[in-house]
């Protein structure tokens, strides 16, 4: 461990002393798995530009894949133009052009992955395909300098609790049907709350005004968690509840996140205490919600840890995550072959052999 | 559109697209040809260039299957020639 260690301070620093002259790496990171469709530039763990649209549908109706490929298509270049003119720089500063190659939604992922590989080719670059969850770890830890936290991973389409061991990051936990942001999406859409700019945002809102809580099913499987059976329990008994005037709108709202926000805490705190952690870092779209925040600030609390998070910015997706990853997996001497970057709506978090952690 | 009957009943179509040169012809090619067809079976798509001009075939059982490939390509295809537009021309080798 001790030798390894010490190579590595060797080879970095060497490199470094070759480095001095090209002085910095720069990544660009092109992300659009899911609604959102961003473009970051990373300069040596500075966010130089990070613009992103987010395809927003009427309330009642979710994004489906085919609308957000044409979305995407329709502001891609522009967002590229912005990221590039925000960070000041040219197509001959970048290093290295990285995209999400999975998981995510088919049609919306190669949408972005052309243009990828159309500018790397372009501007005589090297590609590199980087896993959406490995995007947010590394976002995670590049801007809350959490050094070896457990990971609980919330979002639209995943939910996972993850901790590093032997060069991959494990998932320790996860849902065995929805995501918890799926749940909240779709209860968002069953009582038509407004999608813009979120409708977790505006779930969060309203939560704020419940005061009534609705008893719902809590089903924590073991590290595992389950959400479908509660979204169907709410959307059952809501519109009844809502007509005959026992409960409001904002009550619902509320009895959600607390009962979806325990059942992430309890997994976290049981995957800390398998592994000794002393660190917990919160990332994904939902991690931006700060009741989850605080219910799991209090956990830490007890158990005298730290908890990281970032906010909306960096915990929803965006380009900089994956130029983030890139820029890792870039300067451990990764890069893909135009014939091997094909998209992949499966890809799991410990598929990928972490190459950059030297622990 | 050329639709014949091949030998085993298949629906054929072809596509030729010129490019300025050939340097930009195989960058299309090579942006365009990783994704594989969504679908398992019923169709075939095959890209080649030669000279300056991209040229696809396919071959499918079912003309539905073969307009959705068709379709989300010429998106594809569209959305290649927009980037080669504004971040164009390819760098010298």
């Amino acid at each position: 461990m001790c030798i390894y260690t010490y190579i590595n301070v060797r080879t970095s620093m060497y490199i470094h002393r070759h480095k001095q002259i090209s002085a910095m790496t720069v990544v660009i990171g092109f992300e659009g798995s899911a609604n959102k469709i961003g473009i970051g530039i990373i300069r040596d763990g500075e966010v130089l530009s990070n613009p992103r649209r987010t395809y927003i549908t009427p309330p009642g109706q979710g994004f489906m894949p085919s609308d957000t490929a044409r979305h995407h298509r329709a502001v891609v270049l522009t967002v590229l133009k912005e990221a590039l003119e925000q960070a000041g720089l040219k197509p001959a500063d970048i290093d290295c052009v990285s995209y999400t190659k999975g998981p995510g939604m088919g049609a919306p992922l190669v949408t972005v992955a052309l243009v990828a590989r159309t500018v790397a080719q372009l501007w005589g670059k090297p590609l590199l395909g980087v896993n959406h969850c490995i995007g947010h770890i590394e976002m995670g830890r590049l801007i809350t300098k959490a050094n070896n936290p457990t990971v609980l991973y919330v979002s639209g389409g995943n939910t996972q609790v993850i901790a590093y061991s032997e060069r991959r990051y494990r998932i320790f936990g996860e849902t065995i049907d929805i995501a918890v942001g799926n749940c909240l999406d779709r209860f968002a859409r069953v009582i038509k709350i407004s999608n813009d700019p979120s409708p977790g945002y505006n779930i969060e809102q309203m939560a704020k005004k419940g005061s009534q809580y609705v008893e719902l099913p809590y089903t924590v499987k073991g590290m595992d968690v389950s959400f479908s059976g509660i979204l169907s329990y709410i959307e059952d008994v809501s519109h009844k509840m809502l007509s005959s005037g026992q409960c409001t709108p904002e009550d619902l709202c509320f009895s959600l996140q607390e009962t979806l926000f325990s059942m992430l805490v309890e997994i976290t705190e049981r995957a800390m205490a398998h592994c000794g952690s002393q660190e917990v870092l919160i990332v994904g779209g939902v991690g931006c919600n700060m009741r989850l925040q605080e219910m799991m600030g209090v956990m830490c609390k007890e158990r005298e840890a730290k908890l990281f998070a970032t906010d909306e910015r960096f915990c929803i997706d965006n380009g900089a995550m994956i130029a983030q990853a890139g820029w890792e997996m870039f300067r451990s001497g990764q890069v893909t072959e135009l014939e091997d970057s094909w998209i992949t709506q499966r890809y799991r978090t410990d598929e990928v052999e972490v190459t950059w952690r030297a622990d | 559109m050329a639709a014949t009957d091949g030998g085993a009943n298949q629906l054929e179509f072809s596509l030729d697209v010129p490019f300025p040169s050939s340097r930009e012809a195989e960058i299309a090619l090579r942006s365009l040809s990783p994704d594989r067809e969504p679908r398992k079976g019923g169709i075939r798509k095959q890209l080649t260039v030669s000279g300056s001009k991209l040229s696809v075939k396919w071959s499918a059982d079912e003309a539905r299957i073969l307009r959705v490939s068709v379709n989300s390509f010429l998106d594809h295809l569209s959305l290649v020639l927009e980037t080669m537009e504004m971040f164009g021309p390819p760098v010298s080798q």
